[in-house]
């Protein structure tokens, strides 16, 4: 890296810090409803049933080309064709991420304290993705940047699936967003005024799976755990009103993202944990904040 | 006076099973009843059936015109949402927005009238978190009032409120009784309060719900034999 300039270094990572960017601008934002709702552990168990999902597309991709078939392409076609493969496995990243988001709501509902559901939950996800990986024949390297957050690999199709995604989620909760400030803040009351919360409560949990599956399988579990939880912890303690929340969170994503983007081209370091580790900063001040409502 | 809500023979419960069943009521303008009634008697779902959040398991519910304004226990509701108070009572309004569409001026002005009517004109940027319980409720109140109701039903309204809070949300009640002809109904524990605000109650036990005078109901007597045989105990 130490041969080549900045404005170099930008413009062959561009689709990658891009990739990463877009995530910062939309993920806080879903943190931020995790956060009030008290389910801050959907953002870190979530990206983790992701990944298995993900590792799993690859140790059955051969199987499903061999029985069932994928556009009429090859094992090794597919493997190269950066649609096909991170298409196949974006669609079993969402079926986890939906999986284990109805496992954790239906467990909810039945009671039992919620981090060790969560705890539990995040350690089946790790096994599974180690499990996977240990069967998956091929992609180990995919898996292997995957799962240590190195997306330097991301390309201009990776980035037009996460923009279409985070675009979706972002539409979604700037149209839906009072009345799902509402819904979580008093699901009776929402009722009695004619929302229909059930629906906007499955909204949202779509919301939730379709930024975590797409930033798991590009941008890799560390980075959407990072995003969806850390930012949206250091805002709280400045905000006063549900816009400030959501306004905080997504600058202290953002400013996290050009941070750890900087210090990943500068010392060469993976890009997802660099930005998480930036973001951490912003915990420390949080600290000193009055709590302001 | 108009009927605003009217059960006939309706039962309500939870997964099938009735907790309240054969009842027969009407609530009309102008009301002001109390529902009581000994612990797990059928009161909370009598109270979420009227709301609508229940549907019926049998019989018929028939809401004319009906605009409920609704003002939940404030225990219910989550401090860690960092909402100020005009936030909270803007969400009255809520249900005649869609979209993007934002409040509009009108809107806006109601918001902060309703805030001034329940006495928190000074407090409508304040954390709703920071307030303290009798200020919630009254809060409460002002969001239920923008939604523009013909009927109120309040859930526990006064408890765990020191007495001079309990008095000012009653006095407030009634001025909203007398004055806008509101319907009001609401949940209560607190005997002694009940006795002056409501005209009638709502008897909830085994099941069943009787309507009656309050004062013939409410009377310390009669209240005894009634709880003395529903095997609970009088909690005011």
């Amino acid at each position: 890296m130490e041969d080549i300039g900045w404005i170099e270094r930008i413009d062959l990572f561009r689709w990658p810090l891009l990739a990463a960017l877009l995530a910062a601008l939309v993920a806080p934002a879903v943190g931020a409803f995790l956060y009030v709702r008290r389910t801050s552990f959907h953002g870190i168990v979530l990206p983790q049933f992701a990944a298995a999902g993900v590792v799993f597309s690859y140790a059955i991709l051969g199987w499903w080309i061999e029985t069932i078939g994928l556009g009429g392409l090859t094992l090794e076609e597919a493997l190269h064709d950066p649609h096909a493969a991170s298409t196949f496995g974006l669609a079993w990243g969402a079926a986890f991420t939906v999986a284990g988001l109805a496992a954790l709501v239906w467990s909810g509902r039945r009671g039992g304290p919620e981090a060790a559901r969560a705890a539990a939950a995040f350690a089946v996800a790790s096994a599974l993705v180690l499990v996977f990986g240990r069967l998956s024949p091929i992609g180990r390297g995919q898996v292997d940047q995957l799962l240590q957050g190195e997306s330097l690999g991301v390309g201009v199709h990776d980035v037009e699936v996460l923009a279409g995604a985070l675009g979706l989620a972002a539409a979604c909760l700037a149209w839906f967003g009072r009345d799902l400030v509402l819904t979580s803040f008093d699901r009776e009351t929402a009722v009695v005024l004619g929302k229909n919360a059930t629906a906007l409560e499955g909204l949202f949990h779509g919301i939730v799976a379709l930024v975590v599956s797409a930033g798991t399988l590009i941008l890799g579990p560390i980075l959407v755990f990072g995003l969806l939880v850390v930012p949206a912890l250091a805002a709280r303690p400045w905000a006063r009103s549900m816009h400030t929340f959501v306004g905080l969170s997504v600058a202290f994503g953002v400013a996290s993202a050009f941070a750890g983007e900087a210090a990943s081209l500068e010392w060469d370091l993976p890009l997802g944990p660099a930005i998480v580790v930036a973001s951490a900063l912003f915990l420390a001040p949080a600290r000193f904040a009055r709590n302001r409502s | 006076m108009s009927v605003l809500v009217r059960l006939e023979q309706a039962a309500f419960g939870y997964n099938g099973r009735p907790v309240v069943a054969g009842v027969d009521l009407e609530v009309r303008a102008g009301d002001f009843l109390g529902i009581v009634g000994p612990n797990g008697g059928g009161k909370t779902t009598l109270f979420r059936g009227l709301l609508g959040l229940l549907p019926p398991l049998a019989g018929r519910v028939e809401r004319s015109a009906t605009r409920i304004g609704y003002v939940p226990q404030r225990e219910s509701l989550d401090p860690i949402f960092p909402l100020r108070v005009e936030d909270v009572v803007r969400m009255g309004a809520y249900g005649q927005l869609s979209g993007l569409r934002r409040l509009g001026r009108a809107q806006r002005a109601a918001a902060l009238d309703a805030i001034a009517r329940v006495g928190l004109a000074d407090k409508a940027r304040a954390g709703f978190a920071s307030l303290s319980g009798g200020e919630r409720q009254r809060a409460l109140l002002a969001r239920a009032l923008l939604s523009r109701p013909n009927l109120l039903l309040l859930d526990e309204p006064t408890s765990g409120v020191d007495r001079g809070a309990q008095r000012r949300i009653l006095d407030l009640l009634h001025e909203i009784h007398v004055h806008d002809g509101l319907a009001v109904l609401l949940v209560s524990h607190q005997i002694g309060l009940l006795r002056e605000a409501a005209r009638e109650v709502l008897w909830v036990a085994d099941g069943r719900v009787v309507r009656g005078s309050a004062a013939e109901y409410l009377a310390p007597e009669r209240l005894d034999r009634l709880y003395a045989a529903s095997g609970t105990e009088d909690e005011d």
